[in-house]
């Protein structure tokens, strides 16, 4: 029996935040307010359960924040000209003549949580160190969302921008930070003779092209698998372990340029995304040089970088949805034309996608000769999958299948041996890294959306994730892990929930999950030193939302 | 000679008749009614036994830049209303129900942009346009059991021309307000004011 005193040394307060943490990262969740202003109509034009579009709201968000057609016919609000229309024929003598909303476009969101957690809770204070006391985790809780604002909308010749922000976090000022912030060049595929909306340019900071998104998800808890970074397994009990520390994650944003094309709405959609690496989850403002300048240093200093290597990663994505309507005018129409009014398409929609890294850690070694220097390892790495979604009125069931590996390779000292992982100071330095056993993991989601009524919405939903590596590093506590003493590799999570729209911007939220099992009670195999979890339990937690837009 | 004479006379007599008549104004009834933002609709209520031919003519309800044009609009029973899509976006009209009665409700679904659905109202009462994937948008139809009724303007003034002498029951409504009714001895210029409110 192994209920070792390393078991103790942790805080078994930061499992238990993981609801929390989960509450943080799942609310980048958005509809914008500032479009029904600006068109006097309501939150449903565009969404069935907000943020969720309807093939409206996608094809409005293809068209760059328009309507796909007769747009200044709708806008109740008129945009302001930033230079006559007749200006254009002065070009280039002049500025090519924008406009900007005739309002701020600004929407502003807040949200509470009330949260149950099972007894099971309590479980963890067997970890707290001798002497010490646990933290103590409340039964129920009244939690603090987020207060975000948001604004979005056209500059004129098909520019459109999104930017948001969440202005305080959990009741702390500013602690949220950038959401999404970028300029979209929409259909800029014309000025090349390209057929219509066959090349839009997207630049700055936003969520990449998921196939479903995190950033618009009806959920409070996001997809896991979208949060899974790749953390190789470090165990002494292993004869192997794996010197990889991808913090990248699916939720992050991007940081780079999207080319894009096709619509969301039927019909094919591609992208392309050119953007920073960054693996070792490092902050922009803190990846900074006192000697180089960064964006507006002047000497030195500035914003700091957002990349932790000169690699850029690659992300691409093809999707292409089949309308079912056997009409063609109403298969090829933004919305069906249903037999009681337009509606979402009934459709079947494929896709894949693909992202290439190369990792990048780097460790002070050492030449041949004895002298230190700066040695990196340059790990590749790929994510790829696919999903599926399937709509029939309104009813929804889509998934992702996701597999990720990374490159292993293992820090050798000047004999050719082995290290010890992790390195550290206390250590030899490496001189070079030999390719071992890559990390990977697998997993996905599988999700079923139904429309009870127009403002009652059902849900159904599984994760899973299977990483051999999570489970070793969270029996042998070597890394810092979510998953404390897990049960096994494949981390599952039930999660049915119900939704209610008490207005059209105020929506009432309920999820239950089901969690994985996990343990405090950690035994070792003396003979092959394999270690497994004994007297397992679940960590379910009930979690109710009350969110407004305005 | 005097055949002539006579005819002549009779022509005249027949034209004069004709002119006087078309130049002596009819019963009229007009007034206002203050019931807040917008226009109402005045009508006479139908009279025991008196029916009246359906109009031929047909009303036009636009959907244009997410809205119903006109917003209120009233017709005679017997009536047919062509709704039009001028938007390029996909529209729907539908109304619950007609003065309340759920069974009067229908849906006319999903049509082009730039075509029209006809509709023949044969029963009285307010219909409440909706269209089920704009919630914001609503409209109107005051159908009216006696071809007697206006539209009032901006200011809830309000006019109906050529009302047979008689005593009626004469109806108020506007939207979000509560309708009134009042007892109106119709002779000459008459005039009845009505004050609405919720």
């Amino acid at each position: 029996m192994r209920t070792g005193k390393w078991l103790r040394v942790l805080v078994p307060g930061s499992v238990l935040m993981i609801p929390l943490w989960m509450l943080v990262v799942s609310t980048k969740t958005y509809a914008i307010p500032a479009f029904s202003r600006q068109y006097q109509t309501s939150c449903t034009t565009c969404h069935l359960d907000f943020p969720k579009l309807n093939d409206f709201g996608k094809a409005f968000k293809d068209a760059g924040f328009k309507f796909p057609k007769d747009d200044e016919n709708f806008l109740k609000v008129p945009n302001t000209l930033l230079g006559a229309e007749a200006q254009k024929q002065v070009w280039p003598r002049t500025v090519w003549p924008g406009q900007i909303p005739g309002m701020p476009p600004i929407g502003l969101r807040m949200n509470n949580f009330f949260q149950v957690t099972g007894n099971n809770r309590n479980q963890f204070n067997a970890l707290a160190a001798p002497g010490t006391l646990p933290q103590v985790i409340p039964r129920s809780d009244f939690e603090t969302g987020l207060f975000s604002i948001f604004t979005a909308g056209n500059f004129g010749s098909d520019i459109a921008f999104w930017v948001d922000d969440d202005i305080s976090v959990a009741g702390d000022n500013a602690a949220g930070g950038l959401g999404d912030g970028y300029l979209k060049f929409v259909n800029i595929g014309r000025f090349l003779k390209l057929p219509t909306d066959a090349l839009s340019i997207r630049a700055g900071q936003f969520e990449l092209d998921l196939p479903f998104t995190q950033a618009r998800n009806i959920n409070l808890s996001p997809y896991d698998i979208y949060a899974q970074a790749n953390i190789g397994a470090i165990s002494s009990m292993l004869s192997s372990s794996q010197n990889v520390n991808n913090q990248f994650t699916f939720a992050d944003a991007a940081k780079g340029v999207e080319f894009s094309g096709g619509h969301n709405y039927g019909g094919y959609h591609y992208s392309v995304t050119i953007m920073n690496q960054n693996t070792s989850g490092l902050g922009q403002s803190s990846n900074a040089s006192p000697y180089v300048p960064s964006a507006l240093g002047g000497a030195n200093g500035g914003l700091g970088f957002g990349s932790d290597s000169s690699f850029k990663n690659v992300y691409a994505r093809f999707s292409y949805r089949f309308n079912l309507e056997r009409d063609a005018e109403s298969r090829n129409s933004v919305q069906a034309a249903g037999a009681t009014g337009p509606r979402d398409h009934t459709y079947l929609n494929f896709g894949t996608f693909y992202l290439r890294g190369n990792s990048q850690q780097g460790f002070l070694g050492a030449l041949a000769n004895g002298d230190t220097r700066l040695i990196y390892a340059h790990e590749p790495y790929y994510r790829a999958g696919g999903d599926f979604s399937f709509n029939y009125r309104t009813f929804n069931l889509f998934g992702v299948y996701m597999y990720g590996r990374d490159n292993n390779l293992l820090p050798v000292d000047a004999n050719g041996a082995l290290m010890p992982l992790p390195v550290g100071s206390t250590t030899a330095v490496p001189v070079g890294f030999i390719s071992s056993v890559p990390a990977k993991f697998n997993g996905g989601f599988l999700e079923a959306d139904y429309l009870l009524l127009p403002w009652i919405m059902a849900i159904g939903r599984w994760d899973g994730v299977h990483s051999s590596a999570d489970r070793i590093n969270g029996l042998a506590l070597s890394t810092s892990t979510s998953y404390f003493g897990p049960l096994r590799s494949e981390r599952n999570r039930f999660t049915p929930g119900i939704q209610f729209l008490i207005h059209p911007n105020i929506k009432a939220s309920f999820e239950y999950q089901f969690r994985p099992k996990q343990a405090v009670t950690v035994v070792t195999d003396p003979v092959t030193g394999v270690q497994t979890a004994l007297n397992p339990f679940r960590v379910n937690t009930a979690l109710v939302g009350l969110e407004f837009v305005y | 000679m005097k055949n002539q004479f006579t005819k002549s006379a009779l022509t005249a007599l027949f034209i004069s008749t004709f002119a006087l008549a078309a130049a002596l104004p009819g019963n009229t009834l007009s007034g206002k009614v203050s019931a807040g933002k917008g226009v109402s609709v005045v009508y006479i209520e139908a009279t025991l036994g008196k029916t009246f031919p359906a109009p031929t003519e047909h009303v036009v309800i636009d959907q244009k830049g997410l809205l119903f044009q006109p917003h209120v609009a009233a017709v005679p029973v017997g009536a047919t209303v062509e709704f039009l899509n001028s938007d390029k976006v996909a529209h729907n009209i539908f109304w619950p129900a007609i003065s309340g009665n759920k069974k009067l409700s229908h849906n006319m679904g999903t049509w082009p942009s730039g075509q029209k659905r006809d509709f023949k109202f044969d029963a009285p009462g307010v219909v409440p346009l909706l269209c089920n994937v704009h919630p914001e948008m609503s409209a109107y139809i005051v159908v009216t059991p006696t071809p007697y009724f206006a539209v009032t303007d901006a200011d809830g003034s309000y006019k109906i021309a050529n009302v047979p002498e008689g005593q009626y029951t004469v109806t108020a409504w506007h939207e979000g307000m509560k309708v009134q009714s009042k007892p109106v001895k119709v002779a000459g210029d008459t005039t009845a004011d009505f004050a609405l409110s919720k």
